[in-house]
């Protein structure tokens, strides 16, 4: 059998047979130290393949040898980072004709994003600005839907329609009016329907698909239409055909089609409205029996303290802001505090007991770099005390500390917060429940998950953080939980609310 | 390519270097750091005008990383024979468990000047195997050796610059996060 170095340098190489393989195993199960050693070559091994240059000078005459490795991504950012200093357009076009590993592929299923919405209705499940999309159907009942595919088209929808996303350069759509912008990158995109396909040379157009009929409407640059058994039509700006039947060309139609700078105005005005309708529910909230704590985050932007806005909740003093920065919130006009250092933190206080619990808020998570990622969390970890936090794997966590020698018990709920979701506002919402002996779990005002409570005693907040943890306990440094992300509500019930209240806050 | 593009594109390479440092700490299987930093770029800006660019990548990057680096790592290690897959779970376990975060970023650079520093036979040897893309097998050929002593040549160098890397970092005052 080789000996370690052997092996180890077999593993860097990839030509570990399964004996060896075998037996370096056993080696490190047998010494634990050698892992170390094993994991300091992987390093090395790693940094001296990205320490290549970009051209190699020949060392002399040598066998003809077959390389052992394929093209890496090192060259190519290498040559990316030089582009740089030039232009980034190099590094973008030189990083985007790579071809990802197939895995990758496999493994990547959204291929377009839904990035804004007007008085959406969906007869398929709803999506939300911000959704990255995966291939299949979209039925949007009413409303206007702008989706952008990755390859770079920008399609808007209009309900009533149907459209089937195919690929991240291609969709299909049965019924009802599109428009597209392709940029030069994006040539080629098709959009199928039931009549023909309309291939883009990089232009915008609009397509009208209706239960007998079907047009396509040119508006800069030019089109390709094919249509079974029939010669491939080229349309030029200006022009608009039936796609099938009668093929007199028409002249294009715009003011027919969603254009972006009506989406803009109607977006705007949308967003107007529901900050509007969201200022007008909010005194209804405050008034609540069971609400104890409710921060709006829309304080004067130069306060360092959160009001609480509960009617009911004087004994709950308002938040203290220690390093957190304002920011736009949901909407523009609405406020939010975000979370970046390891300073950053809003302070408060829950005095006394509490039988029954139900914690609300709207989060943009940014990024889950640390093992526990709070939410809001009780400082110290003792005695019923509670953290609701989200994971490192993106579970969000509801964490209640043992009382009189018991252990913790945590409430998780699948895996939530994964890269598609960061950069969104989230609804989240936890209820502790000993009525029902259950803890539950709500993402946008739906139920998530819900797990079993074997001990109902009551919970003690006590002195408490948003987005960050204080462990008053520790004399060696407190370990960082802070949130990277914003948050532009909270608010704390001592009941547990139903599904039916949750989901009108999660709207 | 719109400035938030140009400006999302200068972000990642800005951070590449810890990004490598963050797969291989998730993903220690040879090959696999720089398919996990291309896909991180490539996920990175397809959803670029999401990203709030003034603020710290290095959160996002290094979730987006983590979440990459798993993937890729189970999709690679599958397509092993069972015995491979079980080695290659228990080196994961060890670089998760690693108190020490990723030292990459840091070390690449020193790495550079160690490399000058090597002795001439070394520095050959780094570069027919690492830069000539020449494997084991077939370097014991050309310099008529048995591959065993190429691939111990080849592990004493590693562990030269090593001692370079921990001798000049800490005539520099020690790693960073120390």
């Amino acid at each position: 059998m080789p000996d370690t170095d052997t092996l180890i340098q077999r593993y860097l190489e990839g030509t570990l047979t399964t004996g060896e393989a075998e037996e370096l195993h056993a080696l490190l199960q047998a010494h634990p130290e050698l892992g170390e050693r094993l994991l300091q070559h992987f390093e090395m091994d790693a940094m001296l393949r990205a320490t290549k240059p970009l051209v190699v000078e020949s060392m002399g005459a040598r066998p003809a040898l077959l390389p052992k490795r394929r093209f890496t991504f090192a060259t190519v950012t290498s040559v990316a980072a030089m582009a740089a200093c030039i232009t980034l357009v190099g590094a973008w076009l030189i990083n985007q004709t790579m071809s990802p590993q197939p895995e990758a592929e496999e493994t990547t299923a959204s291929v377009a994003v839904l990035t804004r919405g007007v008085n959406l209705e969906w007869d398929s499940a709803a999506v939300t600005p911000g959704t990255p999309l995966s291939p299949g159907w979209l039925r949007l009942k009413s409303g206007i839907a702008q989706i952008e595919f990755y390859q770079g088209a920008r399609v808007l929808i209009e309900g009533p329609a149907e459209l089937q996303l195919v690929s991240s350069g291609e969709a299909t759509c049965t019924r009802g009016k599109l428009s597209a912008q392709v940029p030069p990158q994006a040539k080629g995109f098709r959009i199928n329907t039931p009549k023909g396909t309309i291939v883009d040379l990089g232009t915008e157009f609009g397509v009208d698909v209706g239960a007998q009929n079907a047009e396509v409407h040119v508006f800069k640059g030019e089109v390709e239409l094919h249509q079974p058994a029939v010669t491939m039509k080229s349309l030029k700006e200006g022009q608009a055909m039936a796609i099938a039947g009668n093929t007199a060309v028409l002249p294009a139609n715009a003011s027919s089609f969603a254009s972006l700078n009506e989406i803009d105005a109607r977006s705007a005005m949308s967003q107007r409205f529901q900050f509007e309708k969201w200022l007008a529910s909010s005194a209804r909230l405050n008034a609540d029996a069971g609400l104890r704590l409710r921060f709006d985050f829309q304080d004067d932007e130069g306060s360092r303290s959160l009001r609480n806005h509960a009617v009911n909740g004087a004994q709950i003093a308002d938040g203290s802001i220690v390093g957190a920065s304002w920011t736009t919130g949901r909407w523009p006009g609405k406020r939010a505090l975000e979370f970046r250092n390891v300073s950053d933190r809003v302070r408060l206080n829950i005095p006394g007991e509490t039988k029954a619990l139900t914690l609300a808020v709207w989060v943009r998570v940014n990024g889950l770099d640390r093992t526990f990622n709070s939410l809001f969390m009780s400082e110290g970890w003792s005695d019923r005390k509670t953290h609701w936090q989200i994971t490192r794997d993106g579970k969000v966590r509801l964490g209640i500390a043992g009382g009189g020698g018991s252990h913790h018990v945590d409430h998780d709920t699948p895996v939530l917060f994964t890269p598609e979701r960061f950069g969104r506002w989230t609804h989240l919402a936890v209820v502790y429940d000993p009525a029902a002996r259950e803890v539950r779990h709500y993402v946008d005002g739906e139920l998530l998950t819900r797990s079993a409570l074997k001990d109902t005693t009551p919970l003690k907040i006590g002195i408490a953080e948003l987005g960050n943890w204080n462990d008053r306990r520790s004399s060696g440094g407190v370990a960082i939980r802070l949130l990277s992300g914003a948050m532009d509500e909270f608010a704390l019930w001592d009941r547990a609310l139903s599904d039916e209240e949750i989901a009108v806050l999660g709207r | 390519m719109n400035t938030h593009e140009t400006q999302a594109a200068q972000v990642f390479l800005a951070h590449h270097d810890f990004v490598r440092g963050v797969a291989l700490k998730y993903a220690p299987w040879p090959g696999l750091m720089e398919d996990i930093a291309q896909q991180v770029f490539l996920e990175f800006m397809a959803k670029e005008s999401q990203w709030d660019l003034s603020t710290d990548a290095r959160p996002l990057l290094a979730t987006m990383t983590r979440h990459i680096a798993l993937r890729q790592w189970r999709e690679r290690t599958k397509q092993q024979p069972e015995v491979v897959q079980k080695l290659a779970d228990h080196i994961r376990l060890l670089a998760e468990e690693r108190e020490a975060p990723p030292r990459y970023e840091e070390e690449i650079s020193v790495l550079r000047s160690c490399l000058q520093k090597l002795p001439e036979k070394s520095r050959e040897l780094v570069e027919l195997y690492y830069y000539n893309d020449i494997g084991t097998p077939q370097i014991a050929d050309q310099i008529n050796m048995k591959a065993d002593t190429v691939c111990r040549a080849l592990s004493r160098v590693r562990e030269k610059l090593r001692e370079c890397i921990e001798r000049t970092t800490a005539s520099q005052g020690g790693h960073a996060h120390a």
